[in-house]
């Protein structure tokens, strides 16, 4: 499944650690937004336990898709 | 690497992975570039990198094996298929590579066109069409926001009722990122325009092949006098724009492609995100931690994330609650009003708790703005169409001030708002007003 992830990091070294122990729980990293503080990617529902359990890791959310409404439709 | 530029402008044929382009995205640590591109030498077998200025046609065209945007600390590498393994694992082996992907997660690259090709994609590549802008004389014209406001020819309606028309801020200096379906680079309104662009949307180029982008984008920030004809319907005329897709152009975005987009947004220094986009929440559901943290940083950070409230309501039958990512409490929540300034009947409202209530108004039924050639204009409705209202006001108040940046500008959008006569569950604190 794919998931967002929070992280609370004190500074860019601290953020790499958390993103490399997130990798080490099971998580597939697509994406490491430092500037948000988010990591993203990919993990099984098996490992979500473990990832959520990293330090450092404030929250772990399934991935959301967002849809507009058909343009015809009028209410954008 | 010729078979890059075969693969321009739309899906590749063949692909190392579906739907990457076989080359890699590496972020290094932009505290120490040099160390990272002797990792890429050294592990990646990286002979020759380029400076994304030494390179602006491309990194095929360049000769070299890698493009460095330094301004994000992203390398762009072409590496050889016996070298893969060893790029992929650059990010447990050295500390200078923070990650390394496939050429389509973060930093999706969009090409438009020829002419513009692989460099218009990445972050900080601005593509500059011509320079300039049309001499931005507003009009003047008297803004009462009356009961009833009508477009007056020279305005449209929801420019005079916040007081847009009236103004002489035009935005100039303050960046604006709005992140949705991409825009048409070649409308008219838009050709004389510098704008910043990224795509985050796999083989989809940053060109709107949708509409809703281009139409959010003209009210956040169209031209003070539109080639396309009367009346105006564009807020913060000489905003610095960015434009990030991270919708498809068949309307639909991950949060992975939403968040890159709002990563790379706040790593450009923009001081407005605005988002008309969302997922409808049901009664009861709690805001999304992980968006809440994103924008509590982008709000220290000094920007500002201004999202649509959502569009699921039927009123007055049932109300809706405000949609995800704008119930999130650091997000500001906007609601549409129709030209009689009554809430509009698909707005949603303040039903949940913590973080879903509505915070302002914009203009968001009736509402003229820019279309994809070769319609041009199109007048439609929405709390899409509303946010980039919110949007654009929110850098007329950003020019007219430094001091009004995050949290500052929130509290004066919402100190200036002009109250209506409606429930603070609709409208939150009323409909938006630009500085005089």
């Amino acid at each position: 499944m794919d998931v967002t992830c929070s992280v609370d990091a004190a500074d860019q070294a601290d953020f790499e650690r958390v993103v490399k122990n997130c990798r080490r729980a099971g998580l597939r990293v697509t994406s490491a937004l430092d500037t948000i503080g988010v990591v993203t990617g990919s993990i099984d529902e098996a490992k979500l336990d473990a990832l959520a359990a990293v330090r450092g890791v404030t929250a772990v959310e399934r991935e959301r898709v967002v849809r507009l409404p058909d343009p015809g439709g009028g209410v954008l | 690497m010729a078979a890059t530029r075969a693969r321009r402008g739309g899906p590749p044929p063949e692909e190392p992975e579906a739907g990457t382009t076989g080359r890699y995205l590496v972020l290094l640590d932009d505290r120490d570039l040099a160390a990272g591109m002797r990792a890429l030498r050294r592990q990646a077998g990286v002979r020759s990198a380029a400076s994304a200025a030494e390179a602006p046609e491309g990194l095929e065209a360049s000769g070299a094996d890698a493009i460095v945007f330094d301004e994000i600390g992203v390398a762009v590498v072409a590496t050889r298929p016996d070298r893969v393994a060893a790029v992929r694992s650059m990010a447990e082996s050295s500390p200078a590579i923070l990650a390394v992907e496939p050429e389509r997660y973060v930093w999706a690259i969009g090409t438009d066109d020829y002419a513009h090709g692989y460099r218009d994609g990445v972050a900080d590549l601005v593509g500059r069409l011509e320079r300039g802008g049309a001499a931005a004389t507003a009009s003047t014209g008297s803004a009462s926001a009356e009961a009833v406001v009508t477009a007056t020819g020279t305005f449209t309606w929801g420019l005079t009722a916040t007081g847009v028309a009236a103004t002489t801020r035009t935005g100039r200096g303050i960046k604006i990122a709005v992140l949705d379906t991409g825009i048409d680079l070649r409308h008219p309104d838009v050709l004389r325009r510098t704008i910043v662009r990224s795509s985050f949307i796999a083989g989809e180029t940053i060109n709107d092949g949708n509409g809703h982008g281009t139409h959010t984008s003209g009210t956040a920030s169209g031209p003070a006098n539109p080639p396309s004809g009367q009346p105006r319907y564009g807020v913060a005329s000489r905003a610095s724009l960015h434009i990030g897709k991270v919708l498809s152009n068949a309307g639909s975005g991950t949060d992975q492609q939403i968040l890159a987009g709002i990563n790379w947004a706040i790593g450009l220094g923009c001081h407005i995100i605005s988002m008309s986009l969302g997922a409808p929440a049901t009664v009861g559901q709690t805001f999304s931690q992980v968006y809440e943290q994103v924008g509590r940083r982008a709000l220290a950070r000094g920007t500002i994330i201004v999202a649509a409230a959502g569009n699921e309501s039927s009123r007055p039958f049932q109300i809706a609650p405000v949609g995800h990512p704008a119930n999130c409490p650091s997000f500001m929540a906007v609601a549409a009003v129709d030209p009689n300034l009554a809430i509009a009947s698909f707005s949603c409202g303040a039903v949940n708790p913590n973080g879903g209530e509505v915070n302002i108004a914009g203009p968001g039924v009736a509402v003229d703005s820019a279309w994809p050639r070769p319609t041009l204009r199109r007048t439609i409705a929405g709390t899409s169409m509303a946010t980039p209202h919110v949007a654009g006001i929110a850098a007329l108040w950003a020019e007219s001030d430094p001091t009004l940046r995050g949290q500052a500008l929130w509290d004066k959008l919402v100190a200036t708002a002009s109250a209506l006569p409606l429930p603070a569950s609709d409208v939150g604190a009323g409909l938006v007003q630009a500085p005089v």
